[in-house]
């Protein structure tokens, strides 16, 4: 037994440097195939565009500014898509036919179409009748498109929490209101929490699509970088890599968020 | 919460109804004032018509215009994303669930990567790597060129005109490698939702790992598959949406054109939510169906 344990990690350690030279490989291939095409890599030329310094001073670049606007974005855009969720979930979940069938057709509409038409549809129809600026239809955009799919995760976690509950409260004479803000959504909230957090990460993803309206965020800024230097890859890896530092971390975090969460038995 | 006994009862209008109703009219009503009165906006519907269909006096006969050849586009790009991602993806499920520790390592990092990535970034990098430095390799312009006609057709009514293809196949296989990570994701699900027992008993027959896969896992797993995929389709439809950034010719590329030229906005972007609503809503139903269809096979 013991030998064939030792073998196993052998057979690890070689297949994690099998893994490596095969990166490697794909670098090399990627480098040298595009470079014998007539692409010039310059990559000294990218650290300009993330932070310069001038008089001793760190000053960010213009793709700093863009992540920071991203983070905007996705911030406001996480807050009013919890207000559309839970006000749809609500509503999904009422006795009464009205705001069943609002809700419904929001649902239905959200999700069934693209989210760049929804963007669209709020930016040049939408924004000139109710007069919203370019970056107010970009956060409306992404919480009504995020605020349809947490509205199922919040009518999950409110379902999820068992029917004496809602007896025993009742039972115990408290309005629905207050069954509501007193029993069931504290109970809903740990289960809809990481779910939840998942969809934040979604967020980040999706709002790189604002920049179609021309919201300066990371992707319109990377967009705008290339249009000027033509420096296409070594932009978009460095795109991309920022893009994954965030959402791997918000990752993580959720991992973690499950574990403190867990309901233990 | 609704109750059995206040689902038995009969529906009527209550006040919460009232509410509601209410406040939606007074949506709509501020919404139409603000249109007629705030914008001065001039309804054209009478046009969006010759924009679905126009009638072609040479041929004599009615011809799709932009907005329908741009839905025929979406479909055939979501169609061959489908399938190419699925072959892609089933690939790096594959990879997903592999013993060696390799195989695992590469399937979790293409996994990994695209979902953590936005669609937007991953279709600018791949669509740029395929049409400038991949296509042009392929020469593929030149070789539908050089087709039969009858060929040519055929070409163009399956995959796109010869002067569309290099863009139209840089976003496919863009679209499927992003695609396939959800796929790849599906399938794994799928080979480990088959029970262990069934492996046990490949394997006291004899089978080796990979007969055992091909043979009895993989059958099974892929016939459970079918709705989630069924489902990535629809997806797609959606997804495809994205690609219009790099100027392929599909449904909401030709809303942005036809805004830019006609200034309609309200008309064709209604027209272009409406046409995307038909096709995911028939396919959604159509899932519906395939879903039952399977649970009654089953049992």
């Amino acid at each position: 037994m013991g030998s064939r344990a030792v073998k196993i990690k052998r057979s690890n350690i070689v297949d994690i440097f099998k893994f490596l030279a095969a990166l490697a490989a794909l670098a090399w291939l990627i480098t040298r195939g595009t470079s014998r095409l007539g692409y010039n890599w310059q990559w000294y030329q990218v650290p300009q565009y993330l932070f310069t310094i001038k008089a001793g001073k760190w000053m960010a670049g213009p793709l700093m500014d863009g992540l920071l606007v991203t983070l905007k974005i996705t911030a406001w855009s996480l807050i009013f898509s919890m207000v559309f969720g839970l006000t749809a979930a609500l509503m999904r979940l009422s006795d009464a036919f009205m705001p069943r069938a609002i809700a419904r057709l929001y649902l239905e509409l959200i999700r069934n179409t693209p989210l760049l038409v929804q963007i669209f549809f709020l930016y040049f129809v939408l924004a000139p009748i109710l007069d919203l600026s370019r970056f107010n239809a970009a956060v409306l955009a992404l919480s009504l498109f995020e605020g349809a799919y947490a509205s199922e995760i919040f009518r999950a976690g409110i379902v999820s929490i068992h029917r004496g509950q809602w007896e025993a409260a009742y039972s115990l004479g408290l309005s629905t209101f207050h069954t509501y803000t007193r029993i069931v959504l504290p109970q809903a909230i740990r289960r809809i929490l990481p779910p939840l957090t998942g969809q934040a990460i979604s967020l980040i993803k999706d709002s790189a699509l604002v920049s179609t309206i021309a919201v300066y965020d990371l992707t319109m800024e990377g967009r705008s970088i290339i249009a000027d230097t033509f420096l296409t890859f070594e932009i978009w890896f460095t795109v991309a890599a920022i893009y994954l530092v965030v959402t791997l971390a918000m990752s993580l975090a959720v991992g973690l968020m499950e574990n403190r969460f867990a309901i233990r038995s | 919460m609704r109750t059995d006994a206040v689902m038995k009862k009969k529906r009527k209008i209550t006040a919460t109804d009232t509410v509601f109703g209410a406040l939606l009219l007074a949506a709509v009503a501020y919404m139409v004032y603000r249109v007629t009165v705030g914008l001065n906006y001039k309804w054209k519907w009478e046009v969006i018509p010759q924009y679905l269909m126009r009638y072609d006096s040479a041929a004599g006969s009615w011809v799709p215009n932009y907005l329908l050849q741009g839905l025929f586009t979406t479909l055939r790009l979501s169609f061959w994303g489908t399938v190419l991602a699925t072959l892609f993806g089933t690939l790096m499920g594959l990879f997903r669930v592999s013993r060696r520790l390799f195989y695992r390592l590469l399937g979790r990092t293409y996994v990994e990567l695209i979902r953590n990535l936005p669609p937007l970034v991953i279709i600018f990098i791949f669509y740029f790597f395929l049409s400038d430095q991949i296509m042009p390799f392929l020469d593929l312009d030149c070789l539908v060129r050089a087709a039969p006609p009858a060929v040519q057709r055929i070409v163009a009514i399956v995959f796109a005109t010869p002067q569309n293809m290099a863009p139209f196949l840089s976003a496919v296989l863009t679209l499927a490698i992003f695609e396939g990570a959800y796929i790849a994701e599906i399938v794994r699900a799928g080979i480990e939702s088959v029970e262990p027992h069934q492996w046990e008993a490949a394997h006291a027959l004899g089978l080796s790992g990979w007969q055992t896969m091909r043979h009895v896992i993989l059958p099974q797993a892929l016939q459970r598959l079918l709705p989630a995929l069924a489902g990535q389709f629809i997806s797609l439809v959606k997804d495809s949406a994205i690609v219009s950034v790099i100027s392929v010719q599909e449904l909401t590329f030709q809303g942005t054109q036809l805004m830019a030229s006609t200034y309609m906005t309200i008309e064709i972007w209604t027209t272009v939510t409406l046409l995307y609503l038909v096709i995911t809503l028939t396919c959604s139903l159509a899932v519906g169906k395939l879903e039952t269809y399977m649970a009654r096979s089953h049992t």
